[in-house]
Formats: structure tokens, sequence, C-alpha cells
């Protein structure tokens, strides 16, 4: 077919294309066409409701590219997908799936099929319609009336004029002498194929405004703002709680979080409040808490005699007196192990002071050692139990807090037998059990 | 321009035809009624001309409303979340994904018809092909529905694509099979859709040719991009169509292959075993062949085209149904010899589970419907009766939905620690919504008839062709 732009011409004379015969049947259209070949012409073409078996051969058409273009589609997808799969999986983003390899090739076999398939297929309709040069909505032979039935039952020959060996006469009398149903002149199609301006108006303003989108997400995106994010979907960014800072409706002051209520302690802050975990009441601290203490002098740069020195606070606690665990044996042999295990590496079995590190830094002799302090030392035995418990748990001078390494009943049992330890170089006969004191006097 | 075609069809009731007999040396006649290539033409055409019998016009209604529910129920889904849903745990996969396999297997009919028989020269194909492509493509549709909304937030269902994000930083994971049916199901519904729109286009152009309207020769004209029917174009449209095939079979038979590889690469007995491959491409094209004798048979009636698909192409079909019901039968005996056999006694567990376990209705729904049904078809009579044929296909259909729902739902519920069992229970809106993607499936099928060619035109006046030449030549 010949690719003619349509011109404006006056009605009255048309642009001739060829000649076009119409036939009832497949048989007399190959016929036909084997005779016009075999005339020599071959700027012909036949068109049939279906594709008729022999036409090819009858007016010597080639064989298509077709399946080249294809079998290049498909490695192009083959390709594509291994690239695609072994960079995204391998390289740009490893991430190790149940121990197999970065680049598992059995697992990227399925993807490289699918995309090869998907390749090949789509190569092959859109090859098809561009090798046919199709769409084309404006064509000569659509001109004759007859044509219509093209795509029903009837079947057309086509010479055209710019065959080399064209006569109008010649090919007018070999076709009429094929028993053709008719016989006409194509002419070109004056109908006007030019889209109406509206359309494009309307095609230009609506690519126009689609724009418009993609310019407000590009400028929310690169500019900044003072709003939150614009978000359809809430996903997980909104819950419905409060956090502290906001305000609320549901208490009186307006306040979402809340001041805690006198009496009460918060889940998890037991060990900042009860006796127990901290050696001293603090129900009975007068001016400042041991901790609050400590903030205030650590905060503040010029000492104005509101805050005490921490240390000094801390020794005028309102220590308890008592333990507050159930004195018994299990309790002593737990605190003589512990004793044993963390605080006799300096203070000596018997609490003298005279560990074995407290012994070879004396051997040393290096003159900044500030030997461990003697449990009999009188300034200890008149200490509280509550504030030997903080002792160990704090620690003093160069001595670390245990609070970390041993629980508070594991302290609390040090106590008890630090107790003990003392007692026992302090004790009279009296204190002697009445059963063990013949043992006593035996030697 | 257009012509008056003179010698209209008549349009009252056709007589059927019995073209199964089989004569020794003699082709049995595809196109019954001595059709000539104007009255193929005109019996298909009329359809999409002529205004829809009332019975169209009340499914339309009640399948488009349908459809609207479920769309509604979307937009209810994507609001409320998945807990709408009876999916909990053990069992979180459920009818979403029942309801997946279930509508992916009915898509597997029309291309395996286009393609497989078309490269086995199977004509009897012709007549049939079209409407089962239609079929495949709406099919897809509601496929593709179902795991684009189970994942949650269906709103970043595109996040399942390899494209490169600027607020992920991340790839998809390739050496999952979940995103093999990614690549698998949407290859395939695109490649289905140029095979079927491709197909179409010399029967646009009929249709563009027979217009009475300037707007209906426009939308034509525009949809068949200008078709003549020149046999240069016909040559590269017959290559083309061969080469869609060749790459349409193994796409067909790699779908569902890889829709198994959903359940058989996972560690859970019932689903970790090697049989799924064959055995879901197996249910799928009987599930898909059943599917299309419940349309095409009141369709035929409605649309008065007995002539074009003959009982002999349903008795065609209907063979396959059977020969693939019996592979299914097989694939499931061959599951319990191997759960048997295996001497692995999570494998026994499972399957002694399924047919006694807690879900024993559902697995004998599936072994009466799938196994025993279709066997019926060793008969001419029923295999060749209309009525008979529609029930059975219905049948198979409930039992394929059954399979679906088996392998799925029972092998989640009890898997190795009893402590993690538990029983599924769906909810009403689990139910409206596969109720509602039939609206869906309907619907696209209603407006198909109404609009488009549902016999390739072009084919059968090729087969009437061949037809009329080996009469020429056996006289």
């Amino acid at each position: 077919m010949s690719d003619h732009k349509p011109k404006k011409t006056t009605p009255t004379e048309p642009k001739k294309f060829g000649w076009i015969a119409e036939y009832a049947d497949e048989h007399s259209l190959l016929t036909a066409a084997r005779k016009v070949r075999d005339s020599g012409y071959t700027k012909t073409d036949a068109f049939t409701p279906f594709p008729v078996h022999g036409i090819d051969e009858a007016l010597g058409i080639k064989p298509t590219v077709l399946p080249f273009i294809v079998l290049c589609a498909g490695f192009t997808g083959l390709a594509t997908a291994a690239a695609m799969q072994y960079w995204t999986n391998a390289i740009d983003y490893p991430y190790i799936i149940s121990g197999k390899p970065m680049g598992s090739w059995p697992a990227f076999i399925p993807v490289c099929f699918e995309l090869t398939v998907l390749f090949s297929a789509f190569t092959t309709f859109l090859g098809m319609i561009a090798l046919n040069r199709l769409p084309k909505f404006s064509n000569p032979v659509f001109t004759s009336a007859r044509f219509d039935r093209v795509t029903d039952d009837r079947f057309f020959l086509y010479v055209d004029s710019s065959d080399k060996y064209f006569n109008k006469q010649s090919v007018q009398e070999l076709l009429s002498g094929t028993g053709p149903e008719s016989l006409e002149e194509v002419v070109e199609d004056s109908t006007p194929t030019a889209i109406p301006r509206i359309i494009w108006y309307v095609l230009g303003c609506l690519i126009m405004a689609s724009w418009i989108p993609a310019a407000i997400v590009y400028k929310m995106r690169q500019g900044k703002s003072d709003q939150p994010r614009l978000h359809v979907f809430l996903d997980m960014d909104f819950q419905p709680k409060k956090k502290p800072q906001q305000t609320t409706t549901i208490f009186p002051d307006g306040r979402s979080m809340q001041p805690q209520v006198a009496g009460t302690i918060a889940r998890g802050q037991l060990s900042e409040a009860d006796p127990y975990y901290l050696g001293y009441d603090p129900g009975k601290v007068s001016l400042l808490g041991e901790k609050e203490t400590f903030l205030v002098s650590t905060q503040q740069k010029d000492g104005d005699g509101q805050a005490a020195p921490a240390a000094a606070a801390a020794l005028n606690l309102p220590w308890l007196t008592e333990v507050p665990v159930a004195v018994n044996d299990e309790l002593m042999e737990l605190g003589k192990r512990k004793f044993n295990t963390y605080c006799a590496a300096c203070h000596g079995l018997g609490g003298d002071g005279d560990g074995l590190v407290a012994r070879r830094a004396d051997q040393l002799a290096q003159g900044f050692w500030l030997p461990p302090t003697s449990l009999h030392d009188p300034r200890v035995r008149a200490q509280a139990v509550g504030q030997i418990y903080y002792t160990i748990s704090n620690g003093k001078g160069k001595m670390a807090g245990y609070g970390p390494s041993l629980d508070a009943k594991e302290r609390w049992a040090i106590v008890v037998y630090a107790r003990a330890l003392q007692r026992s170089r302090n004790a009279s006969e009296a204190d002697v059990p009445e059963d063990k004191a013949s043992k006593l006097k035996t030697p | 321009m257009a012509h008056s075609h003179s010698h209209a069809v008549s349009t009252s009731n056709v007589a059927e035809i019995d073209n199964t007999i089989d004569i020794p040396g003699k082709r049995a006649h595809l196109v019954t009624g001595n059709q000539t290539f104007h009255s193929i033409t005109n019996m298909v055409c009329r359809i999409a001309e002529e205004p829809q019998p009332t019975l169209w016009w009340f499914l339309f209604a009640f399948s488009s409303a349908t459809a609207l529910m479920f769309v509604g129920l979307i937009g209810y889904l994507i609001y409320r979340g998945v807990g709408i849903w009876g999916n909990m745990n053990p069992v979180f996969w459920a009818w979403p994904i029942v309801n997946f396999v279930f509508w992916v297997g009915i898509a597997h009919a029309g291309t395996l018809i286009s393609a497989i028989l078309f490269l086995f020269r199977q004509n009897w194909r012709t007549s049939i092909n079209r409407a089962s492509e239609a079929m495949t493509i709406f099919a897809v549709v509601c496929a593709g529905i179902f795991p684009g909304i189970h994942v949650g937030r269906a709103w970043l269902a595109f996040w399942l694509l390899p494209y490169p994000s600027l607020n992920l930083w991340m790839w998809p994971q390739f050496r999952s099979p979940l995103l093999w049916d990614v690549f698998a199901v949407s290859t395939y519904a695109s490649t289905s859709l140029v095979f079927w729109y491709m197909g179409m286009i010399p029967d646009l152009a009929t249709f563009r040719d027979r217009s009475k309207t300037k707007l209906r020769r426009m939308v034509y004209g525009l949809l068949c991009l200008g078709w003549t029917g020149s046999s240069r174009h016909w040559l590269r449209y017959e290559k083309a169509y061969t080469i869609l095939a060749a790459l349409a079979a193994p796409l067909v038979l790699s779908v569902h292959t890889v829709v198994s590889f959903d359940f058989a690469v996972s560690q859970l007995p019932g689903w970790h075993t090697t049989i799924f491959p064959p055995y879901f491409v197996a249910g799928a094209i009987f599930s898909g062949f059943a599917m299309v004798i419940t349309l095409m048979v009141p369709a035929r009636k409605i649309y008065k085209i007995e002539h074009l698909i003959t009982i002999r192409h349903l008795e065609n079909m209907n063979k396959i149904i059977l020969a693939t019901g019996s592979l299914v039968g097989l694939a499931y005996a061959t599951e319990f010899f191997i759960a048997w056999y295996s001497k692995n006694p999570f494998e026994s567990f499972t399957f002694i589970n399924r047919a006694f376990g807690p879900y024993w209705w559902a697995y004998w729904i599936m072994v009466s419907c799938n196994v025993i049904s279709p066997q019926l078809f060793w008969f001419k009579k029923i295999r060749t009766s209309p009525v008979l044929m529609v029930i059975i296909s219905i049948f198979v259909n409930i039992g394929m939905w059954f399979e679906r729902f088996v392998i799925t739902v029972t092998s989640l519920s009890r898997d190795f620690l009893p402590s993690s069992w538990g029983y599924f229970t769906p909810t009403p809106i689990d139910g409206l919504m596969y109720f509602g993607s039939f609206g869906v499936f309907m619907t696209l099928f209603l407006l198909f008839c109404r609009f488009l060619p549902i016999v390739a035109i072009s084919e059968v006046k090729g087969v009437l062709s061949i037809q009329n030449h080996e009469e020429h030549k056996a006289h």
C-alpha cells in the first residue's frame, strides 16, 4: 500500500491509486492473484475476511522478520530479569534469606521465565502492529462502499498505480478477465482526517492540568512547612493516645501528663521509695531527699548554703535501725557467702581491713593507698544497720557501690553478717548461749 | 456506507444437530447448518447489534449490584482493616487466598484453549476461544483483587513491584515464591489481554464495517486500528498469533506452578510436596473448563449460536474435564500414598486430619464434586446433554473451591505443634466478598457479550473454508 498523505483536492477530481477487484470466494481470488503475479505486478495486495492459505505464494509475499525481533526481545527480557534480580538482591540490597546465597540463581528462574515471556509477548503484538503500519485510520481502499464487506464475505485484489508496469487500461483488462464481482478504481479518501481542533484544545488543557498535582507534590516535597505531613492513610503515625506535654479535656487541669498522687508510688519506682531498698526511710527526710540533694548540689554553680554537700546530707539521713528482713541461719549463711566473695578481698575475712588486696598494697607502699576501713572501728560499730546497707549499696570513698551486683536481700544479709563479725570481737560471756557455754569453758 | 444485508439468518430456535458421531475417513463438521461466511458474520454480530434480551438486563442489574457491593466491602475493609474477615491465628491465609487460587485456576481455560489447542491444531477451539479468553481476563481481575486486599495495607500493594523508591531504600525479595507469584500473575494477565485483544482486531473491523451509526463506526474503527484484512497484514498477524500461542502455552503452565510454589516452598505438612505444580495445573484446567461450560451452554442458547458452538465442542470440553478430573483424583490418592509411604508422622497426620479431622465435611465435598461427579462424563448421554453438563460443571467448581479451602485451611489450622492449633471460622463478610467477586466477573462477562465479538468470526470462517474445501474434494 502506498502511504500518500491526503491533501485537499476538489471532490470532482480525486487522486487515483489503482484498481480493486471484488471476488465472491477465496478460490477465485487465488486464481486471479496468480494471474496478476504472473503478469509481473508486484505492488499488489489482497484483502480477505480471514487468512486465505496460499495467498502469500500467489501474490509473492515475503516472510516476515517478526520472529527474529521477538527472539531478541525474549533475550532482552531474560537478561533484564537476571540483571535486575542479581543487582537488587545480591549487590544493592544484600539480605540473607534462610541461608541462601545472595545470588540464588535457582530462585531467580521463575521471574527470568516470566519476564522473557512478557517482553516477547508485548514485542510480538507491538511488532506486528508496527510492521503492518497500524493504526492507520485513513486508507484509500475505504473509499469503496463495497469494501465494507471485506470483513464479512468478500475477497478483494488490489493493484497499486505505483507499480512500474502499471497502466490503467491493461490492469483493468487483466482484472476484468478474472471474473470479478465488481471492479473499481480506488480514489483518495476524501473524508477529513484531521482531528477537530476542539479535541486538540481539550487534550492540551488536560495535559497541562495533569501537571498541577505533580507540581504540588514536587513543591511539598522540596519545601519546608511547620504543618504536619499530609496523611491519606494514617498507618501507625497517629494513635489514639496522649503524649506528655499535650493538652487534654479528660482532666480538669487540662494537662495530659498528671503529677504523682500523694502517698503513691509509680510503677517500677518502688526501689526509689521503699526503705527496704534504700536503707533509710524517705518519708522521714525532713528537708530534701538524698537524691534531690545530690542533684541540687551538682547543678548549682555557686553554693548558696541552701544545698548541703551530698555526703553531709547522706550522713544525716533517717537510717533504719532494724534489719527489715527476717534474721535466721539461712540469711546469715547467705551473708557470709556474699561477704567472703565481694567484701573479704579488701576488708579481710574477719572484717579487720586486712584483705589480700590491702596487704599487697601495704607491701607495695606506694604512698597513695587508702587502707580499707575495719568493721571493728568504733565509728563503724556506732553506725545504724541502714547506714551500713547504704554504704554497701552506694559505696564510699574509694569503695565502689555494690547495688548493681547484689540484690537488696543479699546486701541486707551482708549487713547481718557484718554485725555478727562486729559482735564477735566485743562479746561478753553472757552473750554465749546456755548450751554452748560449757564448750567455751572446756579449755 | 452500510449495505442492506438481504439474507439475514432466521433468529428462530435452531434445532440441535448431532455432530458428535465420528465417521471413519470423514471429519465431523464443526460449523453446522449449511452456514456461509455471511451467515456466520450475521450470527455473531447481531449479538452486539440487536437489543439484549430481558434476561441480560436482569442478570446485569443483579451482577452489577453485586459488584458494587464488593467495591463497597473493599472500601469498608480498607477503612476497618482485615479484622473484618475471619482470618485469625493460626489461619491467616484463609478465604482471600482460597478465592485467589480459585479464580486464578478458572483463568487457565482461556489461554489453554487459545494457545495449547492452537499449537495442537485443534480446530474446535475456534468457536469457544474468544469467550474463554475473555473469561480468563475477568477471572484474573477477580484473582488479582484478593491478594491485593489481603496484604492489609492495600494502598501500599505497589511495594511488591521492584521500583527505585525514595522512601523505602530497599528492593523486593526475589527468593520468595510470593514475589514470583506477583510476576507470574501480572505477566499472565497482561499477556492474556494482549492475546485476547489481538485476536479480536479482525472481528472489531467486522463490527466497524457493519456499523449503522457514526459513533459506533468511530469507536470500533479506533479499536480495530484501521484493519483492512490485507494479506501482508494477515501474514504477520498469523505469525504473531503463533508466536503468542507458543509463548502463552508454557506461560499458562507456569502460572499455576508458581501459585503452587506459594504453598510447596513452605515447610508446612500438606503443603511441602513436589506433586503440587502438576496437581495444581491439572486442577486449574479442570475448573477453568468447567466454568467455560457453565457460561457457554446458556450463552449459546440465549444468543442462538448453537451452529457455531456445537454439541461436539461441548463434548470435547467435557472429555478434557473428565481427563483432568481423573488426574486430580489421582493426585489426591498419590498424596495419601506418599503420606503413608514417607513414614513422616506429620505428613500422615495431616492427611488423616484432612479426611477425618474437624474439616472432614470440606474434604468429602471436595472428593465427591471433583473425583466422582466428572466420572459421569464416561457416559456419552451425559456428556452431550447441555443441562446435565452444566450441573456437573457447577459441582466441579464447588469442588475446586473446596479443594483450595482444604489445602489452605486444614494445613494451617493444625501444623506441628498442637498448642498452636486452631479452628477457622469465616465471617459473613468473607462470604459476601467471595459472592461479590462473582458479581465483578459476571458484570464484565455480560458487558463483553454486549459490546464485543463473543466468537472469533474470522477464525470460524477459516474453519468453514477448510470444511467446504474437504467437502468439495470428497464429491
